[in-house]
């Protein structure tokens, strides 16, 4: 049944035929297809590999901002809005959280299991506190020196406590894989598209004679364009999905293995993450095998 | 159905292969294009079906002047103007049927179209009990009834043939022009570039004769290969 589509009838009929054309293409030049789904499938591990790596610096080092806080604990005798005011008047500081003695407790209690009320009847030990989140993680001990010296801060040695120091060089490695990560998808990006460009011009070469004629009897652009883009398309996904494969296998084996043996290192695994990731390295590898496929046909299909 | 008026074509390296043609052919005529090698006559073909466009003058077919004819309309126009030449251009791996039904495969035709309209192609060429035999196991003379058959499957308005019968012997090229006389009888202009003089002499159609890339003779009641104007 004829269907419409952007105002023009198209036939199911040709719908078979262009899908047949790419799929012969691709069988005609099998062994070339393979290398370059091969080469493809490479390109894009390493492209994926490192795509995943960042992924994962970048949430580590996101779950350490957030726990890259200045813990404050007050004198008895001091007016926690004062204090918080002289907090709030550095600039560092992003935001800060009253926490009084009786909410501490529970916190306490809660992380801990304990019984809030029969914690109570023992009576409370803990100061009222405020809780710091620097703008940047970089300057937590500075500021924490400085905090220090506000009246009505604890001057005991943990009166002012914070951890997680890591998160600096957790960031730089991060932004070094990110922009290793874009060299890589420029230069393995374009490696792609020129072995999807060098097959799909060698298809072309191969069916010169049958797109000769095609031009005579009336063939559109369009129409003798569709298989060898079908074609780019087909070689990109096989490509990727082989990558997504190779790369998901491996990285699960790391999950597993750190989960086992390095429970501190916390990777990012779920199902919707590998879903997410497959689908987009698939998508990817049809958005390159199509754009390698245009500029192979736009290149070499005047010459024919 | 076709007009060239003052039509020049000069080569880039300035050949100059058609010189100020004026001509016109009616629908349904049977022209014969003829001259010695090199005077002009794949290049005049060659315009109508803007392979090639005029360096000068204008090419009107169906009164759309194709030299105009933006990219994208340019197969709509191939579509209306059949061709065929010496070479046949067959699909080798493609049985007759095949290759016949390809010139509606790439146009979107559907399959009911293709099932009506390819045994009727085949059928005017007298070809139906060879649509299963593949172009190798075919002679000369059903190879180009072939390439007829897939030229006029899109029911063209024109069919051009460039030397159709140069690779055919004497008698084959004769009943196969007759087959094109006969395509022209139906309503289909033919122009058929040859110059093959047995076939004009025997044909006495209407023939056009350049040298050097004019027009020098237009026999339009008809004549032989070498009569005076
Ligand atoms: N692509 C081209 N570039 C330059 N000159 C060309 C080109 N094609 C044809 N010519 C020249 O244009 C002139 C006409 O050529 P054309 O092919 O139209 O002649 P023809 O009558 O078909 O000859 P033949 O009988 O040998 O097929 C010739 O002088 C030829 O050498
Ligand atoms: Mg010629």
């Amino acid at each position: 049944m004829p269907r419409r589509v952007g105002g023009t009838t198209i036939e199911l009929d040709t719908v078979e035929f262009l899908l047949q054309q790419g799929w012969q293409s691709l069988k005609r030049n099998g062994l070339m297809a393979l290398a370059a789904i091969c080469n493809i499938a490479v390109a894009f591990a390493v492209l994926s590999a490192f795509v995943l790596l960042a992924w994962n610096l970048e949430h580590m080092a996101r779950k350490q901002t957030e726990s890259a806080v200045i813990t404050v604990e007050l004198t008895s005798d001091a007016i926690p809005a004062d204090v918080e005011a002289a907090i709030n008047r550095d600039l560092r500081v992003k935001r800060t959280e009253f926490l009084s003695r009786d909410e501490a407790l529970n916190r306490l209690a809660e992380r801990m299991g304990y019984d809030k009320e029969a914690l109570k009847l023992v009576g409370n030990p803990l100061p009222d506190m405020f809780i710091v989140w620097p703008n940047n993680p970089d300057d937590i001990p500075a500021l924490a020196e400085d905090i220090k010296k506000i009246k009505g801060v604890s001057k005991d040695k943990d009166g002012v406590r914070y951890g997680g120091q890591v998160t600096k060089k957790l960031l730089v490695v991060a932004r070094g894989v990110k922009i290793a990560a874009a060299v890589l998808t420029i230069l393995l990006g374009s490696a792609t598209l020129l072995i999807v460009g060098a097959t799909i011009g060698l298809t072309i070469y191969a069916r010169r004679r049958e797109i000769r004629i095609m031009q005579l009897v009336g063939a559109t652009n369009w129409f003798i364009r569709v298989p060898f883009l079908i074609e780019g398309m087909l070689q990109g996904m096989a490509g990727a999905a082989l990558a997504a494969v190779l790369v998901l296998v491996g990285y699960y084996h790391v999950c597993r293995y750190t989960a086992e043996n390095l429970a501190f290192i916390d990777f990012v695994y779920s199902p919707e993450m590998v879903a997410l990731f497959a689908a987009g390295t698939i998508l990817a590898g049809i958005v390159f095998g199509a754009i390698g496929a245009m500029l192979a046909v736009r290149r070499y299909l005047k010459i024919v | 159905m076709i007009h060239l008026q003052g039509v020049s074509v000069v080569y880039p390296d300035g050949t100059t292969a058609l010189d100020k043609v004026d001509l016109s052919i009616e629908r349904g005529e049977f022209v014969f294009i003829t001259g010695p090698s090199g005077s002009g006559k794949t290049t005049l073909l060659q315009l109508i079906y803007r392979e090639m466009v005029p360096t000068e003058g204008k090419v009107l077919v169906d009164g759309q002047d194709v030299a105009k004819l933006p990219a994208w309309r340019v197969p709509l126009l191939r579509r209306k103007v059949g061709v065929v030449f010496q070479d046949f251009r067959l699909l080798p791996n493609q049985t007759v049927w095949e290759n016949v039904r390809f010139a509606l495969d790439v146009v979107g035709a559907s399959r009911r179209e293709k099932h009506r309209k390819v045994p009727i192609a085949l059928e005017l060429v007298g070809l139906a009990d060879k649509a299963n035999s593949y172009p190798d196991n075919l002679s000369g003379g059903e190879k180009q009834r072939v390439c007829i058959a897939r030229a006029l499957v899109n029911s063209p308005m024109a069919l051009l043939a460039d030397e159709p019968t140069g690779n055919l012997d004497p008698e084959i090229s004769l009943e196969l022009t007759e087959l094109l006389a006969n395509i022209a009888e139906t309503g289909t202009t033919v122009v058929m570039a040859t110059h093959d003089k047995m076939i004009v002499d025997k044909m006495q159609r209407r023939v056009v004769t350049l040298l050097h890339g004019a027009v020098v003779r237009d026999a339009k009641e008809g004549g032989g290969y070498h009569d005076r104007a």
